[in-house]
């Protein structure tokens, strides 16, 4: 009875043994994570560059370009129009903001004045983002000249010199500005209290994280199972008075410890420094965990039992890992309706990030996780079954 | 004198895999306490059939009885009887030697004090106590063997299965090997060896067999065989080898 414990217990020996193996299966995803953290979370903006050419020089245009390059989200970049045309011709940019001589002496007279855009295929999304920016712009712009145009018009003969009318029009459209009628605030989820119970960056990579590296780590552990067919150890244990199902049950528990094993040392890691819930959260995910494992080790076993050489093996396994976490959506937000939703619906990982994120992140309960303990629970019972017929002791098989 | 009682017999064995015989028809029995050598070129079919003796695969046809156990019915009361080293160095790498030969004997019903204890003395048999702790990675061929053979003896096995065990080491090591494996014939153990080394064959074995194509082609003690050829004196056993298998390559 106690022979497939000894051989999981010896096999998480060797996984333990193995610096490289240990290196890639915690140190890797554990780093990983510190990056996609750090690079995702940090306070750095992302600039649009956009380009403009000034061909008119007057104060209006300059204002243009001041108001534009103000924005934070925006970095102007002064070109001349050869300069600019050269860029469009060999695609090193797709759109440009030219502003035709004229422009200022338009706006001052409160008349419409003339704004080019000059673009390849539709100005890509930084073009499109950038002309629908110039637009509003230039609509304040020309919302402003015209306020003071109409005001001088009115109090035009009242005494007042046109120089303080324009002035006083000038600094309460100044004060406007300051006070917008709409104020946007940014708020990130860690500030936000209802991330507490949602939708964190953390909730969202780390669920992925560690199903793909347990996923990687476990089918992977399918060479291992190859390598030991061709040395031998697989025959010479058919020797001793293990019996062919000891033998499996003894592959599957040490799959199972060494996938446990992986996803303690990560969830607590990722508890300790980013504390993302209670300790109940902690062990209902360490519980689900369990089920994944069991998932993940069964179909390590029918790559192991079907692969022919160790390279067969590895490529089954990135291939399938690979499968998974591009359809599973692991890094992204799939749609729900989509048809990469419906085809998600299809991979095993799809379920497990979809129950962990629930626990982690909505603070719900393992017992509400139903689904995707069944289809854990599924997946392994019909890989088993699959890896058992198919498994071979020696290479010409048994 | 009469010959001892057989402690192995092995009647009409056949194993196919696909459309190829490995083994078609075979038959012999070992005698109690000899070693018995099993002779042929590559894919005769040898390693098929010890991994049928040793119950490991089970044949198309035929049965094999080791001390009165029959390898089809009563698979686990002949493993107790049988140790088996394998042509492949089957060891793990990564642990030590004190760990495979551990291992093995927990997996083969020893509890851990006993496994313990069969380590150091088997350890010791093969010249290995010095290195017992290191990890089988860094051990020489040779060296490795002699940890191959010790797992295979760690149950105290009344058969003993030796697929080529001497391949690639140095004439010191295969010298320790035939004197530990003619120790434990003298000790009562019962061994059946394989070998491409004719003059290796020679030295050790009582008796031998040929097999070639899946059958048995010869058996009887060296000096019979090389009879068969000419002056036992003068014939030599790789020319009895020769003439019965052919001079064709194999591989």
């Amino acid at each position: 009875m106690l022979r497939p414990l000894y051989i999981a217990l010896l096999e998480l020996k060797l996984f333990l043994n193995n610096r490289a193996e240990l290196a890639f299966s915690i140190a890797l995803p554990t780093l990983l994570f510190a990056l996609m953290y750090g690079a995702l979370s940090s306070d750095s903006e992302v600039f649009t560059p956009a380009s403009v050419v000034d061909l008119d020089g007057g104060p209006q245009a300059r204002e243009l370009v001041q108001r534009l390059d103000s924005l934070s989200a925006v970095k102007v970049e002064g070109r001349t129009e050869a300069e600019a045309e050269a860029a469009l011709d060999r695609s090193a940019i797709l759109f440009a903001v030219v502003i035709p001589a004229g422009f200022s002496a338009a706006l001052e007279a409160g008349e419409p004045a003339p704004l080019v855009f000059r673009q390849r295929g539709n100005g890509g999304d930084t073009g499109q983002i950038v002309a629908a920016i110039v637009r509003g712009i230039a609509r304040d712009m020309a919302s402003d000249g015209r306020v003071r145009v109409q005001t001088q018009r009115a109090l035009a003969g009242s005494g007042v010199s046109p120089e303080r009318i324009d002035a006083e029009a000038q600094a309460q459209m100044a004060a406007m500005r300051a006070s917008p009628p709409v104020v946007v605030k940014l708020r990130r989820p860690s500030e936000d209290p209802a991330a507490e119970s949602g939708d964190g960056l953390f909730t969202q990579l780390l669920p992925g994280l560690i199903v793909m590296f347990v996923m990687f780590s476990v089918t992977l552990a399918a060479q291992a199972l190859v390598e030991e067919r061709r040395t031998g150890t697989l025959e010479r244990l058919m020797t001793t008075r293990l019996s062919v199902n000891q033998l499996f049950a003894g592959k599957f528990l040490s799959g199972m410890m060494r996938a446990m094993f992986q996803t303690l040392v990560m969830l607590s890691l990722a508890f300790v420094v980013f504390q993302p819930g209670s300790l109940l959260a902690f062990v209902e995910l360490l519980a689900f965990a369990l089920l994944a494992a069991a998932a993940f080790t069964g179909v390590s076993l029918v790559i192991g039992a079907v692969a022919r050489t160790r390279n067969q093996a590895a490529w089954a396994a990135v291939f399938f890992t690979l499968l998974m976490v591009i359809f599973s959506g692991t890094f992204f937000e799939i749609v729900d309706g989509s048809l990469m939703h419906s085809i998600s619906r299809a991979t095993i990982n799809a379920y497990a990030i979809d129950a962990m994120q629930n626990i982690i992140g909505r603070g719900e309960h393992l017992g509400q996780q139903w689904l995707e303990m069944a289809v854990m629970v599924g997946v392994a019972a019909v890989a088993l079954t699959l890896a058992r017929l198919l498994f071979r002791i020696t290479p010409e098989g048994r | 004198m009469v010959d001892p009682p057989e402690f192995l017999v092995a009647s009409n064995l056949y194993k196919s895999f696909g459309g190829l015989k490995a083994v078609n028809g075979v038959s012999f029995g070992i005698r109690k306490q000899e070693i018995f050598g099993l002779l042929g070129p590559n894919g005769a079919g040898k390693t098929t059939t010890i991994r049928m003796l040793s119950t490991v695969l089970s044949p198309d046809d035929g049965d094999v009885v080791i001390g009165g156990h029959s390898v089809s019915r009563e698979s686990d009361a002949v493993r107790r009887l049988v140790g088996v080293c394998p042509q492949e160095l089957a060891l793990y790498p990564e642990l030590s030697a004190t760990d495979n030969l551990v291992f093995f004997g927990r997996m083969a019903g020893l509890s851990g004090r006993e496994a313990k204890t069969a380590a150091a003395e088997h350890l010791e048999s093969v010249g290995l106590t010095e290195r017992a702790r290191d990890k089988v990675d860094k051990f020489s061929g040779g060296m490795k063997r002699r940890v191959n053979l010790a797992v295979a003896l760690m149950t105290r096995p009344q058969l003993l299965f030796l697929d080529e065990p001497t391949v690639g080491i140095d004439p010191q090591s295969r010298s320790h090997i035939f004197d530990t494996v003619e120790g434990l014939r003298d000790d009562g153990m019962t061994v059946l060896y394989t070998t491409h080394y004719m003059e290796e064959a020679d030295r050790i074995c009582d008796r031998l067999a040929i097999m070639d194509h899946g059958q048995l082609i010869c058996l009887g003690r060296p000096s019979e065989l090389k009879a068969k050829f000419g002056d036992p004196e003068e014939v030599t056993l790789e020319t009895v080898f020769l003439e019965l298998t052919g001079r064709s390559l194999r591989d």
